[in-house]
């Protein structure tokens, strides 16, 4: 890891901060993720073509690309949601920590709780807002209800959703407004701490203020957890990502620190689709 | 844009239609529009309006039941008589109600117009020479029979009806007399008796019998069997004669039963002695009843139509009913009294029984007239009618009119009554009822019988237990087996099958039930009594066999499992079933030699288990199989249509599928699989082929499982082909329809607002 040398001058640089990473040089111990030629089919379509890329531990990467070009495939590949879809193959590795996850024999529902996910819209279960955070750690079997409380209190202070919904704990969690239900689903991911965040699309259905706080909030989270982020909004993946991956028709075509995708990008396709003449 | 050469270039103008042409069609636009709101909203009107009226229509058939009964006073003329002053005996009115008789101490009968009073004709008896009448007596309402006791202790029997001719079509009522035993005068006993206080004829299967009774307590009485020739058509009459224990008492009323086997006496202190003559020339005396409180003497007794029941009125106004009760432990009949109704005001004087109801009307010393129904114990009316005490009443043969004398009134009064169903109270139909014959009162349907004077049994309470009783038994077994079937199939299934299973089911639903019932009453009702113990090794075998396979297939080897794709794995039970099956089968006679003597369903007897053929088991298996589709159609709907938002939600945080099933996909499909269930018991309610013809339609009221039961539904489907439009019965089918209708109406609203409740609840973004 070494600092990097920006020497970018674009107004685009101001919105990082200082200090980004290559991702070129990121040590063995700071790889979460390790994705070794993935392809994915439907049927016979093919979704995904040879993807290579190594995820940073602790950081957040964003996954941009205009609609269709399998960056939510991508991050459904991390926590084996691909799995539900009928007719879905996958060929290649993605390693969690040296371990293949489509390796025979793993447990689907551990991967997925090591490997949370929210997604575009809100879902909360039909349930209070409480049983809401709490639904994961039931499924863990936990059910003293001492342990529940301080889960649920913390997971939701470490959303900024505590002081706003404490009082209406074991009212039904669809009387929060959309933003809030985000957070609390983001609550409800990090109560069973998980190691790695997915996060597709998860503001493109909420009001600006909203999306101001989920970013705050994924910014903050970062400090934890590995988090992904799939965005359709540039802004976002230049505010909340360090690193960036540009997908464009099932292929990635560029991995890079944010603020060299954004500023200075090595290939010509993304920087078409940085500056609006594509997508 | 490249436009060849030969054609013209596009005009730079607008290409709609021109603004007049669009306001055209804007109107045509804004017709259609309203067009099809008002019909859409006057169809869905409609269909309210539709169901409204059978609402309207159910209501307006059983409101008759509710009218109150009327009784007025319809005409009053002086008593017809003619030269004849002597007192009068007794009243009757032809069945058309237009005529009465007025039967007098002289032997003459009067007959007269029961609108103006004016005298028709008069019939003289046949009275023996020198002597007079002493005495009266009569039978029973409907068998128009009386008869005179004659100042040489001899009797007459004598019958008038009221035949009909049509004279140049118009109805002609006259009066006949007959004398159904001869038109010459019996003599009764020793002959030494010039007068008795009590006479009584009754006609009873085989026979008569003529009862008398006298001041010092003497009883005589006479039976006469009658033998018709078959050759010749002659009837034979032989008599013998039989006395009775003497009272020591003066004999106030004697009364014999239809039955012919017992006499009651009473006598002046109202001591009712009731006397098995079973064998009439040893009559025992059965016991002594005291029928009113101390002090109180009985005025008037009378049997009721069918001579169960006798209505006896007191000296203090008391109306009270008794039976001959035959219960458990002792083999000769108690007599007791099952009700009181309302008292008369004053003493009562007269009691006339109704021809063929249960209804009676009495008369008493304040000139009030009441009207009392035995069955529903109302008193129906009660009204003053004359200014002296009543003496005597006579009820026409339909109820519509009676004529009322006054004591020393030179007045007859014709009263107009309305009362078509005085049995159907609330409690009547509701409550526990107690019926002529029975040892308590009891919850009983049993609308008809043979018989005439057979008191008609509506109680709803069998039809509805059983109503319910068929819908449970049938939910117990289809509500498990559809809801499953509905979670495994839209959760688990893969979509290839899914896309044959589901329509096979619902296909299910368009069976006809006929065809269902028909199955199940004439094979699988038989079955099943004879291969009694696979129902045991069924309902053990099934589910364990079934749960082994399904654990042993999870033991297998990953390799092996692979073989099946994903969600095909249900089809890997159809052989395990067809297995489970056969050896269930196959079974049943070894298990019957072994365990049961050959026969369980002959052990089932031994035991104590009452078993009938076609029980509720059968009937829940049918009509289970009939509220399957129903249920798992709307229930795998709504397990289906769970977001897959929720569900993919719950997979991310780790949660196994079935774990998101019972944490997430049934709290969401709640709603829609408590209208399924509540849908299908709607459905077994108001099933009727399958009832009809699978559960036997014995309305007993209990919850055994090996016992039939009649519905709601079944009943109607039975009855009311044969019923008499506008009766009681009718009525009260109509009314059984309405509940019906408002139970299945309530069940559903519940329903609707339970899914509504939950489902705001529960709604889905």
């Amino acid at each position: 890891m070494r600092e990097s040398q920006s020497t970018v001058t674009s107004m685009a640089a101001s919105l990082f901060a200082e200090n980004t990473r290559s991702v070129r040089a990121i040590s063995d111990e700071d790889i979460a993720i390790t994705v070794e030629d993935l392809n994915l089919f439907y049927g016979d379509t093919q979704a995904l073509k040879s993807i290579n890329m190594t995820i940073p531990a602790g950081r957040v990467t964003a996954f941009i690309g205009p609609s269709g070009c399998g960056k939510s495939t991508l991050l459904r590949c991390f926590n084996r949601m691909n799995d539900l879809v009928d007719a879905c193959r996958i060929t290649g590795r993605i390693n969690l920590h040296g371990e293949d996850i489509y390796a025979r024999g793993t447990d689907v529902a551990e991967l997925r709780r090591r490997i949370g996910m929210v997604f575009q819209k809100p879902n909360p279960f039909p349930k209070t807002v409480y049983e809401n955070v709490a639904y994961g750690l039931r499924l863990q079997g936990v059910s003293d209800r001492r342990v529940l409380d301080e889960v649920v209190e913390r997971s939701l202070k470490s959303v900024a959703l505590w002081n706003e919904v404490k009082d209406r704990l074991n009212s039904n969690a669809f009387g929060l407004s959309g933003g809030q239900q985000q957070r609390l689903v983001i609550a409800r991911a990090i109560a069973i701490e998980p190691e790695v965040i997915l996060l597709d699309e998860p503001t493109s259905a909420l009001d600006p203020i909203s999306t101001a706080k989920i970013e705050e909030l994924v910014s903050e989270l970062k400090e934890k957890y590995t988090i992904m982020i799939v965005t359709h909004n540039m802004q976002q993946a230049a505010r909340v990502s360090d690193y960036t991956a540009y997908m464009y028709l099932g292929k990635l075509i560029e991995f890079d620190d944010t603020i060299n995708v954004f500023t200075n990008p090595s290939e010509k396709a993304t920087e078409d689709y940085i500056t609006g003449r594509h997508g | 844009m490249s436009t060849p050469a030969s054609e013209q270039p596009l005009s730079t103008g607008s290409l709609l239609p021109s603004t007049e042409r669009r306001q055209k069609l804007r109107k045509r636009r804004a017709l259609r529009d309203g067009l099809s709101l008002y019909g859409v909203g006057a169809g869905g009107i409609g269909v309210i309006i539709a169901l409204g009226l059978i609402f309207v229509y159910l209501f307006y058939e059983t409101f008759p039941m509710l009218k109150p009964v009327s009784v007025e006073m319809e005409t009053e003329f002086s008593v017809p008589r003619g030269a004849d002053q002597t007192p009068t005996l007794h009243l009757t009115l032809d069945r058309f109600e237009e005529i009465g008789a007025r039967f007098a101490e002289s032997g003459v009968i009067t007959v007269f117009s029961a609108r103006t009073g004016a005298v028709r004709e008069r019939l003289q008896i046949p009275i023996p020479e020198g002597e007079r009448i002493t005495s009266f007596g009569r039978g029973e309402n409907r068998r128009s029979l009386f008869v005179y006791g004659f100042s040489d202790g001899s009797i007459l029997p004598v019958r008038v009806e009221y035949p009909q001719t049509f004279v140049a079509g118009v109805r002609q009522v006259t009066a006949a007399l007959s004398f159904p035993l001869g038109d010459e005068a019996i003599s009764l006993g020793a002959g030494d008796v010039d007068e008795y206080s009590a006479l009584a004829v009754i006609e009873g299967r085989g026979g008569f019998i003529v009862a008398a009774g006298t001041e010092d307590g003497a009883m005589a009485m006479a039976l006469f069997t009658t033998r018709t020739n078959l050759m010749t058509g002659a009837t034979q009459v032989t008599r013998s004669d039989y006395r009775l224990p003497s009272l020591g008492r003066p004999v106030r009323q004697i009364l014999v039963n239809e039955s012919l086997r017992n006499v009651f006496a009473i006598d002046e202190r109202g001591h009712l002695f009731s006397y098995d003559i079973v064998d009439p020339a040893n009559p025992r005396l059965l016991e002594e009843v005291e029928l009113v409180d101390p002090g109180v003497r009985v005025t008037a007794a009378e049997f009721l139509v069918g001579s169960r029941s006798l209505i006896v009125g007191g000296s203090d106004g008391s109306v009270r009913q008794w039976i001959l009760v035959r219960d458990e432990q002792t083999i000769t009949p108690t007599l007791t009294m099952i009700r009181s109704f309302r008292p008369q005001p004053g003493a009562v004087t007269f009691i006339d029984p109704e021809y063929i109801r249960k209804g009676f009307l009495v008369g008493d010393d304040t000139g009030t007239v009441g009207l009392h129904y035995a069955t529903s114990s109302v008193t129906l009316a009660m009204k003053p009618v004359s200014d002296t005490p009543i003496a005597r009443l006579a009820i026409g043969p339909n109820n519509g009119r009676a004529l009322v004398k006054g004591e020393g009134s030179d007045v007859m009064r014709v009263l107009a009554i309305s009362n078509p169903h005085p049995q159907t109270s609330l409690s009547g139909l509701w409550g526990r009822v107690w019926y002529e014959g029975r040892s308590q009162p009891e919850f009983i349907w049993q609308s008809s019988s043979a018989d005439d004077a057979f008191e008609a049994k509506f109680s709803i309470v069998p039809l509805s237990v059983g109503t319910l009783k068929a819908a449970l038994f049938a939910m117990l077994l289809a509500t498990p087996l559809a809801l499953m079937g509905a979670i495994y199939t839209a959760y688990f299934m893969a979509p290839r099958i899914r896309r044959i299973v589901k329509p096979s089911i619902e296909l299910m639903e368009a069976l006809p039930t006929v065809i269902l019932g028909f199955l199940a009453g004439i094979w699988l009702a038989p079955y099943v009594e004879n291969n009694l113990p696979i129902l045991v090794t069924g309902a053990v075998l099934f589910p364990l066999l079934i749960l082994v396979a399904g654990f042993s297939w999870s033991r297998l080897p990953g390799a092996v499992r692979n073989l099946v794709p994903d969600g095909w794995e249900a089809a890997l039970l159809i052989p395990v079933v067809l297995f489970t099956g056969w050896i269930v089968v196959t079974s049943s006679p070894w298990i019957e030699v072994l365990f049961f003597d050959g026969s369980m369903r002959q052990w089932l007897t031994e035991v104590g288990i009452p078993y009938d053929q076609r029980n509720a088991l059968i009937v829940g298996m049918a009509m289970g199989f009939a509220v399957i589709p129903t249920i798992f159609s709307i229930a795998e709907d709504a397990v289906f249509n769970v977001p897959k938002h929720l569900t993919t939600g719950s997979l991310a945080l780790g949660a196994t599928p079935w774990q998101t099933v019972m944490g997430v996909v049934l709290l969401t499909a709640s709603p829609g699989m408590f209208s399924a269930v509540m849908i299908g018991f709607g459905r077994a309610v108001g099933e009727t082929m399958i009832v009809l013809m699978a559960s036997g339609n014995s309305p007993v009221l209990n919850f055994n499982l090996f016992e039939g039961m009649r519905t709601l539904a079944a009943n109607i489907a039975v009855e009311l082909p044969e019923t008499d439009v506008g009766s009681t019965h009718f009525r009260v089918l109509f009314l059984s329809a309405l509940v019906l209708l408002v139970f299945t109406f309530i069940l559903n609203t519940l329903a609707e607002i339970v899914r509504q409740r939950l489902r705001k609840r529960y709604a889905s973004l």
